[in-house]
Parts: structure tokens; C-alpha cells; sequence
């Protein structure tokens, strides 16, 4: 099988899979027990209309067509959703597209800079336990693995904040240590709460108001979202207008990045431990293959056979686990980001089923189920194009 | 055949279950023995142990009641309980700041007054105050907050829970209210289990007083509850799913895969969330009382197929050849049973009569005796149909001396359904209620066993597929053996080892999914003792307060380690590669 023809295969056994996700999201907002016209219309539902005679509130049900069958309702979602409306959130009072795809990039971005550490530390533990199989450092990281697993990540994150960005008096260790002032990490935000940082909801990006250009005029208007990518591309318009404590890219970098650090550590202890355990695993099946022995017999230094000949081909399987771990990401996310007050997905989806925003619940559904299918799809075609034995089956 | 006929049957059943228990026996002691060559396993198995042991015996080591009320709405004595927040290990929780209305006292001409705990509630959810034995004055202030001198209230000497309001102090009517700072001696905090002089709440106290301590005890019963119940249901709902997916295959399989592929879709938490919220209007669990007997008469119909079929269809030559008087009568038999159910309309008729669930259990049971009965007819009703010594074979089968006869796997299965069934039933609009009070707890298992079911459905489908290829099941399917009989004893028995694993690694996962929905607000009750909720409650006075979110996370933390411990250690025992 090519290497295209394999690709167009996964895509198309994704579809069944997008259309059972967007009737699974349907369905709950069928059973849920809030009325969505009469949030939408409040206190004006029982008014009565004078030309048409019909109250507010039938008017709002009509407009979201909920006298209709619900075939038929699943069938005009369906088509809004493709023509990009997702309904209108009644907690923001703006369209459900925009809250999720504000919120989208902030979790996104914090999940993949989440993997970005959880994969070094997983794989280099995983390599050393499993170099030393069974000695006490392999104890040691295995122990590490499970509970690594174990932490409720919502504590984790506190107690993080609590390390690194609290005072001595608290319980910080770091201000002895580095000299600063009430911890070294910033425990709240995506910033520095003094900065207004230049994206779509600040008015300052807003041309007609502000009249300056955020950034340049090839890029998305308002960023993509992606603060650690937008930083690089503000103009220095702007930049001279936000704040004088970050007056360059760098700088504008530097503190989204400071921001990340605790919030991505936390989301990607447990990916850490359990790569770390399939690391071990991968490592430890591919050194009793017979090229490793033949490298070995060649005379090759153990580092060499272990770096290059074994290590490379141990990475292949832990690929797969790259979309599930983006997965289990996002949903750790929805505990995180409540204690970081970061507005992602996750906060989204919870104030959503606080106030029954139903709307807002099935776009944000159907956003991670995008990503997530997305990310395997792209964990899959890699796959393939690693190991062409997998295109075969 | 008579209960003496039968001697040799009953002798050779003996020898079975003798040679199974052996075989178990050495089973165990060689997985042990592979278990305790690791030390983390061991640790995780004694952390279980451990976190068991606490949430069973909460009521003994826990100083007082997780739901103790602290509002004291009397004004008699007026007694302002001012919760005082303690740090973990300080000594703070033996004393009490006891506000004293002198206002009052006047007005009820009283000079005296009662060192009292705050208001709690009993077991019966009836209040009570404990009456505390003072040891000590601390201090005394009026309400200005001025220092009053201690001379001027004193103990009785013959009591020492009787405060004396000096007459100096009573007729200074500018000092309306005193605040009493005294130590008292504390026994209800004291942990019988800890040296004496140690009466410290060792995890603190939170904004409303309440011992930490006693909170996280209780907590553990929830969560232990939560994750048992969670999984035990996840594991039953996969494994008939994926047994079936499994071992039928084709399109059952293609379509019960990509049901599952949706669920995987969609990150467990959120998913849950969303389920959760459609559950939110749902305030009891019940089910028509018809669609509950209903899988009880499915598996009836199982014996009597080919009777059925017979008589339904009759065109074949061969099963138009056995309709005989027998299998009329069971299928006759069945119509009659069947018909109730039926006609909605005259299964109601039946129990309007009999409206009380006494009756409604007793007339339940003749049925199910009935049904009983017929089913252990069943074997040689289906193979040999004849009327021939039908009443001795009838009158053996209710011999019930002998075990064999009516035991069957099958009629047990039926029997406690039935039981659990009718025990749930509720006497209003005939329908069975399952869990009563469907509270918010109840939401995030039901809502967790939703999300988690597809992953033990793949994990035993991959196993069925796997097991289903082995020699021992083609012998099973050549002699003609049923599909539920291949599935229940041949492949299910070889494929339950992974299951124990998954199971055990469930239950810790499950414990941190239920208390990170309760963290965001969606679990438990607030002041709940529920480990997630008081995370979540401690979050507002964190982190100065860092120990109101410290012991409870570590509790989580502890119960979910131990039980991944222990579910890896039982992976090294069922792993092939042990096996020797």
C-alpha cells in the first residue's frame, strides 16, 4: 500500500467515527434539562408578541427550531455546524464558534507544552531503567512511574503553587534559594497581571478603536491564539503601547513561557510516568533482538548500541501512545486550568454545565474530539511512515 | 432415581470440588510467592489493606462525626461558638471561645452557665451538645474585646463544667457579652489510639473547626465505595459487551468497535462532564417493573427454544417430528407465564390486587419457583420429549436433598436477580427503584461507568479473539457444546487474568476521576466529607491554610498509589511469562 493510499484510508475511517461523536454530542443535549429558549429570552419569555400574536418564548423556539422533530433537529444541527454556526452561548451572550476558538489554543498550547516535557523526562528515565534493569535505580523510576500516575492532578498543581510561587512564611522553598520575592513561578495566568497582552479580545488589537496593527498584516488578525508562537510576531507598534516592562518579543516570550512552566509540568507528570513505563518496556523487548546482539558482537561500545541501534527502533511503538497522551492532556486540563485561571477549554466546559450552556457543552465536545481524532490521525500516517510494516496489514 | 441412586453422582462431585480447591490452593501460593518477590507490590497490597481497615473502622478512630454542625441557632444561653481554624499538631482544638450573653442571663436571672460544645448532630440526625469538663481559664473579654479579669468568673467546685459569673461583673450592665477562652478537657478529640497528653488535631482544623482528621477517615469509606462500585459495574458491562463483540464477530463486532472508537474519541473527564450534566435532571433511578422480569423470561426461553421454534415453525420435517406432549406443556406452560408480561394491561390487573409488597414479593416468588422448577426440567424435557415418568422426574427434581438435581448455574443466576430485583421494588407505580436517592455521588458513577466501559470491552475482546482460537474451544464447539456454555466456562476462565489487573488499576482511577469531578464542583455535596470536596473547599484559603488541601490530596494520593501498586504486582503474577 502507498504511502497516500494509506493515508486516505485512516481519513476515511475517521468519518463514521466524527458522525457518531456529533450524534453522541446531540443526544446529551437532548437530555439535558435546561430549555434553551427559555434562557436565551430570561425574564422576557412571557411576553406576548402584537404582530404575531405567539409569546417570546415560543418565537425563541422557533428561531432555534425546537418545535421541529428531533430528526429534523439533528439534521439542521448538522448543517449549521458545516456552514461553522455552533449556536450562540447563552453564558457569553457571543457565538459558541468564537468561545471555542479562543479557548481552544490557550489548553492546546499548554497540552503540547506539556508533552514537550513529559517526553524527555519519561524516555530518558524510561532508557536508564531499563539500561539498569533491575537495580535500584530501575526500583526507583518504576516506583516513580506508578506514582507519577497516582497524583490527582489537581492537588499536584497546588502544591506546586505552593513550592514554587509562595514565600518562605508558606511554605516556598525557592526564595532562599534564587533570592527572589514570594517564589520563583508565577502560579496564576497566562501573564503578568499588569500586562494586557496583545490578542483578539484586547481592544488595543482592535484597529478601528486603537489604530495600531497588533501584528503584521499576513498574519491572523488578533494572533492564532498560540501566546508562545504570537510573541514573535507582535509588531513593535504594539509592543511599545502594552507595557514598559515588555518592550521587546523576547521579553513578551519570556513571561508566557515562565507562565506555562507549572501548568504544563502538572498536565504532564502522569504522560511522564506512563511513558516512562512503556519506554522501559519498548527498550527492554528490543534489546533481545538479534541486531542489537550482532551490534554487540561487532564490538560496539554499549552506548552506541543502546543510543543508536536500540533506542531508535524502542521509539516506534512509544509513537502511538503520542495521541493518547495529547488526549488524557486535555482532559487533565479541565482540572488544572481552574487553579492556573487559565481560560481554556476546560474552564469553558465547566462553567458550561454550571450554568447548562448547551450549546458551548457539545461545541467543546466536539473540539476535543477533533483534536484528539486529529492528533492520532497524525500519530497514525507518522506511524506508517516510520514503520512500513504497519501499512501492510 | 432416589437420593441413594445418586450417591455416585454426589461422590464424584466431591472428588471435583476437593481436586479444584487443591488446585486453587497451589495456584495462590505460587502467585503469592511471585507477588512478594516484589517489594512495591507487597506495599501497594498493604496500603490497600491499610486504607480498608481505616474506612472500616472510621467510627472508632475518627474524634467526632465528619457532618458535625457548628450553627448554634438557641439564644437561651447564647452560646457563639467561634470556630478557631487550627495548624496541623497545635494544640489549639482543646480550647473552646465560648461567647456568653450576660443580657440574657439577666433576663433569665441566672449567674451561671454551661461549658458546652457546639451543636451536633447525632446519628439519628437529632442534635445534642456535649457538656465539656473545663480544665482551665485562659482568658476573659468582654465584647469590646477588653480583658476582664479572670477572678471575676469562676468554676463551680463541684462541678467543673459550671461557670460562676461574678455579682460585680452581672451588675455592671456596660458589660453586656464576655467571651470564655478556657481549655477543656478534651476527650472527645483525644485519639483513644494515641499517647495520653496528645490531644492534638494532628491534620488541623478547618474554617468551621471541624477536625480534619475525622473528615479524611470518612472520606475514604466514599471513595473506597465510589471505586468498588465503579468498577465492579465497568467490568461487568465490558466484559458482556466484548465477550460478545468478541466471539461473534462480524458485524456485532464492527458496530460495538466503532461505538466504542466514539467513547475513545473524546477525552474520559470531558466526556464525563457532559454526562453529568445530562443527569441533572434525574432525581431517582427506577425501571418499569415489566422490562426487569423481562431478561428473567429471555433466558427461560433459552431452555425451551427448540420447542418453541417447533411450534412456531413447523415446517421442517425433523422438528415437526418431535412436537410432542411434553414440549406443548412447557411451551403452554410458558404462554401462560408469558402472557402477563405481555398484556401490560393484565399484569397490572394482577397486582392491583395485590398492591402490597408482601404480596407483590410472595406471588413473585411462586412464579419464580415455578419457573425454577420447569428449568430443571429443561435438559431432558429438550432431549428426550416424553411424557413418560414425567411425574417422577417432576417429583425427583423437587427432591431437595439433592443438589445436583436443581442447582444448576443457571437457576442461581435467575434466583438472585430475581431477589436484588424485588428488593429493590417500591411500592408506588410498579416499578422497580434502583437507587433511591440518585444524588449527585450517584451522578458521577453512573456517569464514570459510562465513560470507562469501552476500554474493558476492547481489553476482553482481544482476549475472547485470542482464547477463541485455542484447541480446547474447537473440541467444545465439535461436540456441540452452546455458545453461552463455550463462553462461560471455557474462553471466560482463560481470559479473566489481564480483567483482575484492569480492575484493580480501575479502581485507583476511578477514586482520582470521582474526586477531581467532585473538585470542580460536580461530585460531592458541599462540606461533604468527600476527599475532591474538601480539596476544593480548602482552595479559598489556600495557601495560607495549606493543610486543608495538603491531607486530603495525600489521602487520594496514598488510596489510588496503593491500588496501582497492587494492580501491577497482580500484573506480574498473571503475566505468561511467570508461569512455571
Amino acid at each position: 500500500m502507498k504511502t497516500s493510499e494509506f493515508i486516505v484510508r485512516r481519513i476515511i475511517l475517521l468519518i463514521p467515527v466524527m458522525i457518531g461523536v456529533t450524534v453522541f454530542t446531540f443526544a446529551i443535549a437532548q437530555i439535558i434539562p435546561a430549555d434553551p429558549a427559555a434562557i436565551l429570552c430570561g425574564e422576557r419569555c412571557g411576553l406576548v408578541d402584537p404582530v404575531t400574536g405567539k409569546t417570546m418564548l415560543e418565537l425563541q423556539r422557533e428561531r432555534l427550531g425546537l418545535d421541529e422533530p428531533v430528526v429534523e433537529q439533528f439534521r439542521l444541527y448538522l448543517v449549521n455546524l458545516a456552514e461553522g454556526d455552533w449556536g450562540d452561548s447563552t453564558t457569553y451572550n457571543r457565538p459558541t464558534s468564537e468561545v471555542v476558538r479562543d479557548a481552544a489554543p490557550v489548553t492546546l498550547e499548554m497540552a503540547l507544552f506539556a508533552l514537550l516535557m513529559a517526553y524527555p523526562i519519561g524516555i530518558t528515565l524510561g532508557i536508564l531503567s531499563a539500561v539498569w534493569q533491575d537495580q535500584v535505580f530501575d526500583h526507583i523510576s518504576r516506583f516513580l512511574a506508578i506514582a507519577f500516575v497516582s497524583l490527582p492532578i489537581f492537588w499536584l498543581a497546588m502544591m506546586l503553587q505552593l513550592i514554587f510561587g509562595t514565600g518562605p512564611d508558606v511554605g516556598g522553598i525557592c526564595d532562599p534559594i534564587f533570592g527572589t520575592e514570594g517564589g520563583c513561578l508565577p502560579i496564576y495566568g497566562r501573564h503578568d497581571t499588569a500586562l494586557t497582552y496583545p490578542d483578539r479580545t484586547s481592544s488595543l488589537c482592535d484597529t478601528a478603536i486603537s489604530g495600531i496593527a497588533c501584528y503584521p498584516s499576513w498574519y491572523p488578525s488578533g494572533g492564532t491564539g498560540f501566546h508562545l508562537v504570537d510573541s514573535w510576531f507582535v509588531t513593535d507598534e504594539a509592543l511599545a503601547n502594552i507595557h514598559p516592562d515588555y518592550s521587546s518579543n523576547s521579553k513578551l516570550f519570556n513571561d508566557t513561557l515562565v507562565h506555562l512552566v507549572l501548568p504544563s509540568f502538572t498536565l504532564g507528570i502522569a504522560s511522564a510516568g506512563s511513558l516512562l513505563r512503556y519506554m522501559r518496556a519498548s527498550l527492554l523487548e528490543v534489546m533481545n533482538e538479534d541486531y542489537v546482539r550482532t551490534a554487540r558482537a561487532k564490538g560496539l561500545s554499549e552506548s552506541r548500541v543502546i543510543i543508536v541501534h536500540a533506542c531508535r527502533n524502542a521509539l516506534v511503538p512509544i509513537l502511538t501512545i503520542l495521541g493518547f497522551s495529547i488526549g488524557g492532556a486535555i482532559g487533565g486540563a479541565v482540572l488544572t486550568e481552574s487553579i492556573f485561571a487559565f481560560y481554556g477549554m476546560g474552564n469553558v466546559a465547566v462553567d458550561a454545565i454550571i450554568n447548562l450552556d448547551y450549546s458551548v457543552l457539545m461545541g467543546v465536545t466536539l473540539i476535543t474530539a477533533i483534536i484528539f481524532l486529529m492528533s492520532n490521525l497524525i500519530v497514525d500516517i507518522l506511524y506508517g511512515v516510520v514503520d512500513p510494516r504497519v501499512r501492510l496489514e | 432415581m432416589s437420593w441413594e441412586d445418586g450417591s455416585e453422582d454426589r461422590a464424584e462431585s466431591r472428588r471435583r470440588i476437593l481436586e479444584r480447591a487443591a488446585q486453587a490452593r497451589y495456584d495462590l501460593q505460587r502467585g503469592w510467592k511471585i507477588y512478594r518477590r516484589s517489594l512495591l507490590a507487597v506495599a501497594g497490597l498493604l496500603m490497600v489493606i491499610s486504607i480498608s481497615t481505616v474506612s472500616i473502622f472510621a467510627d472508632d478512630i475518627a474524634v467526632e462525626h465528619p457532618g458535625r454542625n457548628l450553627q448554634d441557632t438557641r439564644d437561651v444561653w447564647h452560646i457563639d461558638y467561634e470556630p478557631r481554624k487550627a495548624a496541623p499538631f497545635s494544640e489549639e482544638c482543646d480550647t473552646r471561645n465560648q461567647k456568653v450573653s450576660l443580657t440574657n442571663l439577666r433576663r433569665w436571672d441566672a449567674n451561671a452557665t454551661n461549658a458546652l460544645s457546639p451543636v451536633k448532630i447525632a446519628e439519628d440526625n437529632s442534635f445534642y451538645e456535649d457538656i465539656l469538663v473545663v480544665t482551665e481559664f485562659k482568658e476573659v473579654v468582654d465584647r469590646n474585646g477588653n480583658s476582664i479579669s479572670i477572678d471575676l468568673v469562676y468554676l463551680d467546685p463541684t462541678n467543673n463544667s459550671y461557670f460562676w459569673i461574678a455579682d460585680e461583673l452581672m451588675e455592671n450592665n456596660s458589660v453586656t457579652q464576655i467571651k470564655l477562652i478556657y481549655k477543656f478537657e478534651n476527650e472527645e478529640m483525644h485519639h483513644w489510639w494515641m499517647p495520653e497528653g496528645y490531644d492534638v488535631c494532628i491534620f488541623g482544623t478547618n474554617d468551621e473547626g471541624q477536625d480534619l482528621f475525622s473528615k479524611i477517615l470518612y472520606g475514604s469509606r466514599v471513595s473506597l465505595t465510589i471505586g468498588f462500585t465503579v468498577a465492579t459495574l465497568t467490568v461487568i458491562i465490558g466484559t458482556i459487551i466484548g465477550s460478545i463483540s468478541g466471539y461473534f464477530g462480524g458485524r456485532v463486532d464492527e458496530v460495538i468497535m466503532r461505538i466504542t472508537d466514539i467513547f475513545f474519541a473524546v477525552p474520559g473527564l470531558i466526556l464525563a462532564l457532559a454526562f453529568v450534566a445530562a443527569l441533572q435532571a434525574i432525581d431517582n433511578l427506577a425501571i418499569p417493573l415489566a422490562l426487569a422480569i423481562l431478561p428473567l423470561i429471555l433466558m427461560l426461553i433459552v431452555p425451551f427454544r427448540s420447542a418453541i421454534i417447533s411450534v412456531l415453525m413447523p415446517g421442517s420435517e425433523d422438528t415437526l417430528s418431535r412436537i410432542e406432549p411434553a414440549a406443548l406443556l412447557a411451551v403452554g406452560l410458558g404462554a401462560v407465564l408469558l402472557l402477563p408480561l405481555g398484556l401490560y394491561g393484565i399484569w397490572e390487573g394482577l397486582f392491583e390486587t395485590s398492591d402490597t409488597r408482601t404480596w407483590r414479593l410472595f406471588f413473585s416468588f411462586i412464579v419464580i419457583s415455578v419457573f425454577a422448577g420447569l428449568l430443571t426440567l429443561d435438559n431432558r424435557m429438550t432431549k428426550n420429549f416424553s411424557i413418560e415418568g414425567f411425574s417422577e422426574r417432576a417429583l425427583n427434581t423437587l427432591n431437595w436433598k439433592n443438589p445436583y438435581r436443581y442447582l444448576t448455574l443457571r437457576t442461581a443466576i435467575i434466583f438472585f436477580a430475581a431477589i436484588i430485583l424485588f428488593s429493590w421494588s417500591d411500592d408506588t407505580d410498579n416499578q422497580i427503584v434502583i437507587i433511591d436517592n440518585f444524588d449527585r455521588l450517584w451522578k458521577i458513577q453512573i456517569a464514570l461507568v459510562f465513560t470507562g466501559w469501552p476500554g474493558y470491552a476492547r481489553l476482553i475482546r482481544g482476549q475472547v479473539l485470542y482464547v477463541k482460537e485455542m484447541t480446547f474451544v474447537e473440541a467444545a464447539k465439535s461436540v456441540g457444546a452452546p455458545s453461552g456454555r463455550i463462553m462461560f466456562r471455557h474462553i471466560l476462565p482463560n481470559a479473566w487474568a489481564p480483567l483482575l489487573v484492569a480492575f484493580t488499576l480501575d479502581i485507583g482511577g476511578t477514586i482520582l476521576s470521582a474526586s477531581g469531578l467532585s473538585f470542580i464542583g460536580l461530585g460531592a455535596e458541599p462540606g461533604a466529607a468527600e476527599w475532591g470536596k474538601l480539596v476544593s473547599d480548602g482552595r479559598s484559603h489556600f495557601p495560607q491554610d495549606y493543610w486543608l488541601v495538603l491531607f486530603p490530596g495525600l489521602a487520594i494520593a496514598y488510596t489510588t498509589l496503593g491500588f496501582n501498586l497492587l494492580g501491577d504486582g497482580l500484573r506480574d503474577v498473571v503475566d505468561p511469562k511467570n508461569r512455571r
